[in-house]
């Protein structure tokens, strides 16, 4: 492991001043240093006052929970992101990022951070993988975990559970790389994570046949109407090292009475693969429609290592994923494929930036919607980058989006960015309905207009649900949406 | 009254056993002196050996006693199927007619084919009798088993006895043939009432008809139609037949495309489908499905009209026949013993 111990120093930091004080004084200190015009401009970015309210909200409520004792790794974490929080405005569709993506419902709610849970909560959480990582409200739940059967060497589990050691500081060089391109909701995350759930997958080490289930859970929910939103900021680190290969899946919902109710989800996992390592992801969002769900994945790959990841995502009222990733060296391969539906009046969001660096790069993307409802809105923003130095890379990247209602809509952007000469790249978009001759296909042989409709949308997003590696988690997700595709 | 049925392999099939299916027999029709008691062909059927039976003599001539007719042969007058009255359709896109007053009656037992140049309106025709929306019907009338066919949505004509094999099938990514198959199935059930079948059940009972099909299982694990090669296409589509079932099947062009073997499976699965009560509508180019699925009558189609029908009972079919008779004779003492397959 390259970490030396000279940069991490374990005695406690020096606490920064909280984000309110700091935040005056760089604006203080501004027009010293601009001509006038420019820093009433500059204060204002700095200051977006609903963007600040809800950063004090959430580090008021961890101060509550005597942050002051948590682990070095988080108290890294928060002092970055609220540095960084500091120049970053909430976005409007006027932003690139969120053109499509209103975020109003947002901003017109009261946000207000969940407090720690009370644990246990629900006794039925369950996984059909021995292995069982619980977040509940953004704290790891080690009662209702069930890590026991884990390889030797594995961890899993709360970042204040890691003992000092070489896993420790793996954890903080991967942590102290950071990530330039994180947005608002990314450094949000960094300023109110309670908690950070750590999966470290030690060198050759293999746990592939039955995954880590990261099961991330909200218990609290405001009622429909209410205005009243809730906010967790769960966060995972999963550090994959040299030829070692993880199978995890990301599994996000709402429990107990919070099924159908309101919250805020902002979450982020940080994947890092070692060389030739491999992590196959796989995330099912089946939030509450009521839900706001923005959700960063940024993963960085180093040389030969294999990124898999299967999205299906069919809750919240508003859905957002940001998924990065890095190329850190070369011949990597990198599948990512995403199936959104939205059933109801709701957003699937799915913006994705893959940045190839190095030689011999193959990747493919498949992002597949759906949108039944006439309010329903899918967007599809996926950058493929390959740079000077990504000499053969040969990236494929394919959306398919069926709008099934009147006034349904979607805003697809696949765009591929060549720097590099010698490359294979390809890419595709439709958007239709579904095909007639198909359904009339059906018809002939019996079937009713309902079940052939059915069985197409069905097969539409079998092609994503197909590839999650896991059957026991493969066939919940295809009965959960054979049974909302059926009472729709 | 006794059928004359002349059994032997196919003169220029050289690779194919001679099973029952693959035989030569005269149609009812050939010894009619009239139209009005048609004799059905399709009643003897049943008796002679399925697909796999046993080699047989490769030219016999043998007599077979009728089987117990259904009522309504009885009584001498098979029922009406399907009575076309003067159908005309246009696209409804462009309002172009196509269909300008085609006429057809099929009576249960019959087997009956249409001729026809490209485009003069075949394949719209049998689209429009399974109620393709490209189409809309602007006169005439269609009656099936008596009932109005035009008002039926298209799995309704399904339920009631209808299908047919598309000239292109169409391809369903993402939808195994086995679960179509199974869906229509039990659709066909719910429809009659009846309780739906298990998956493990119903495999059991399609698999003997992939076999009898030549087919590899394996398709039933494919996507319907996906990277089929024509052939296969044409074979699901009799797979689906068989498995449906259907009172009167409109097999279009079912033939294109089919090297000599699959073609000789595919007859076979035809003849071997065909009971007094159903039908066959057969629409092609080539006289060579015509000599193995022996139609009574011979429909030619002109700019979306049937102009000519011909008795298969015409001295020249007869000629026909009697040619083929005698090549069969001749190449039994030329030919070497053909393998079976
Ligand atoms: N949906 C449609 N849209 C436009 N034109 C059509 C459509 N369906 C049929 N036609 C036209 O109607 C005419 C008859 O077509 P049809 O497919 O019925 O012919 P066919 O007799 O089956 O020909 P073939 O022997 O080539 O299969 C053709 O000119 C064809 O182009
Ligand atoms: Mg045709």
């Amino acid at each position: 492991m390259s970490c030396c111990s000279s940069s991490v120093p374990f005695a406690p930091p020096p606490t920064l001043p909280p984000l309110r004080r700091r935040c005056r004084a760089a604006a203080l200190t501004l027009p010293t240093t601009a001509r006038a015009p420019r820093s009433a401009a500059v204060r204002a970015a700095l200051s977006d006052p609903f963007v600040l309210e809800i950063a004090e909200k959430l580090e008021d409520s961890l101060s509550s929970s005597d942050a002051a004792a948590s682990p070095l790794p988080l108290q890294k974490l928060r002092d970055s992101a609220s540095q960084s929080l500091l120049s970053k405005r909430w976005p409007s569709t006027k932003d690139e990022p969120f053109r499509f993506t209103n975020l109003s419902f947002l901003r017109s709610s009261l946000l207000l951070p969940v407090p720690s849970p009370t644990i246990p909560l629900d006794p039925a959480l369950d996984s059909p993988s021995p292995h069982l990582l619980a977040i509940v409200d953004g704290h790891v739940a080690p009662s209702l975990s069930r890590l026991a059967a884990l390889p030797s060497g594995v961890f899993a589990g709360s970042v204040s559970a890691l003992p000092p050691g070489p896993t420790l500081d793996r954890v903080l060089t991967a942590l102290a790389e950071g990530f330039g391109d994180g947005d608002l909701f990314w450094d949000l995350n960094g300023v109110g994570a309670p908690d950070m759930a750590v999966i470290f997958v030690p060198a050759g080490v293999r746990v592939v046949d039955e995954p880590v289930h990261v099961q991330i859970c909200y218990s609290e929910g405001g009622e429909v109407g209410s205005e009243r939103l809730p906010v967790s900021s769960p966060r995972v680190l999963v550090v994959v090292e040299k030829g070692a290969e993880v199978a995890i899946v990301e599994e996000h919902l709402g429990i107990g009475g919070s099924a159908e109710r309101c919250y805020w989800a902002n979450s982020v996992m940080e994947i890092l693969i070692g060389e030739g390592g491999k992590v196959v992801h796989s995330y099912v969002q089946r939030q509450s429609v009521n839900a706001a769900h923005i959700k960063w994945t940024f993963a960085r790959q180093e040389t030969s290592s294999v990124y898999e990841l299967i999205e299906v995502s069919t809750g919240g009222r508003l859905s957002r994923h940001n998924l990065h990733i890095q190329q850190l060296g070369p011949d990597t391969v990198t599948e990512l494929s995403a199936f959104h539906v939205c059933q109801n009046n709701q957003t699937q969001d799915l913006h994705s930036t893959l940045i190839l660096d190095h030689p011999r790069g193959y990747s493919r993307q498949l992002h597949k919607c759906i949108v039944s409802h006439s309010s329903g809105h899918a967007v599809f923003d996926g950058n493929i980058r390959v740079n000077r130095f990504a000499q053969q890379t040969d990236a494929g990247q394919l959306t398919r989006t069926l709008l099934l209602a009147p006034r349904a809509a979607a805003n697809v952007k696949p765009n591929l960015q060549i720097v590099a000469d010698d490359v294979k790249c390809s890419h595709g978009a439709a958007i239709s309905d579904l095909e007639e001759d198909q359904l009339f296909y059906f018809q002939t042989r019996g079937i009713d207009l309902t079940t052939a409709r059915q069985a197409l949308i069905f097969s539409f997003g079998s092609e994503v649900i197909s590839r999650i590696p896991f059957e026991p988690i493969r066939k919940s997700v295809t009965s959960q949406l054979k049974h909302s595709l059926a009472t729709q | 009254m006794a059928l004359l049925t002349y059994s032997s392999t196919i003169p220029f099939s050289s690779s194919s056993s001679s099973t029952s299916l693959s035989s030569r027999r005269f149609p009812a029709t050939l010894f009619r002196t009239h139209v009005s008691v048609p004799l059905n062909p399709w009643r003897f059927r049943s008796r002679l050996p399925r697909p796999h039976a046993p080699l047989r003599a490769k030219a016999t001539l043998t007599v077979d006693s009728p089987a117990t007719g259904d009522a309504s042969s009885r009584n001498g007058s098979p029922r009406v199927l399907l009575q076309v009255k003067d159908l005309k359709a246009v696209i409804k896109e462009s309002g172009q007619e196509i269909l300008r007053g085609v006429n057809l009656t099929i009576h249960e037992g019959e087997v009956h084919a249409i001729m026809g140049k490209n485009g003069s309106g075949k394949s719209t025709f049998s689209k429009v009798l399974v109620g393709h929306q490209d189409y809309d019907v602007t006169g005439g009338s269609v009656l099936f088993k008596d009932q109005n066919l035009l008002e039926m949505e298209p799995e309704e004509r399904s339920h009631v006895g209808l299908f047919m094999s598309f000239q292109i099938p169409v391809e369903i990514p993402g939808v195994s043939n086995f679960d179509f198959l199974h869906m229509a199935f039990n659709a066909r059930r719910k429809n009659h009432g009846l309780p739906p079948v298990e998956p493990l059940e119903f495999y059991s009972l399609v698999t003997p008809k992939v076999a009898s099909l030549n087919m590899n299982p394996k398709f039933l694990d494919r996507n319907v139609n996906e990277g089929f090669s024509g052939g296969e296409k044409k074979r699901n589509e009799i797979l689906q037949l068989a498995v449906l079932e259907a009172d009167l099947a409109i097999l279009d062009e079912i033939d294109s495309g089919l090297d000599v073997d699959a073609l000789q499976d595919v007859a076979n699965a035809v003849n071997g489908l065909l009971t007094p009560n159903n039908s066959v509508l057969i629409i092609t180019h080539y006289q060579r499905l015509l000599d193995y699925i022996n139609p009574s009558y011979v429909h030619i189609m002109e700019e979306g009209m049937i102009v000519k029908t011909e008795l298969i009972a015409h001295p020249r079919a007869l000629m026909h026949h009697l040619k083929s008779l005698l090549a069969v004779l001749l190449a039994d003492y030329h030919c070497p013993p053909l393998k079976r397959v």
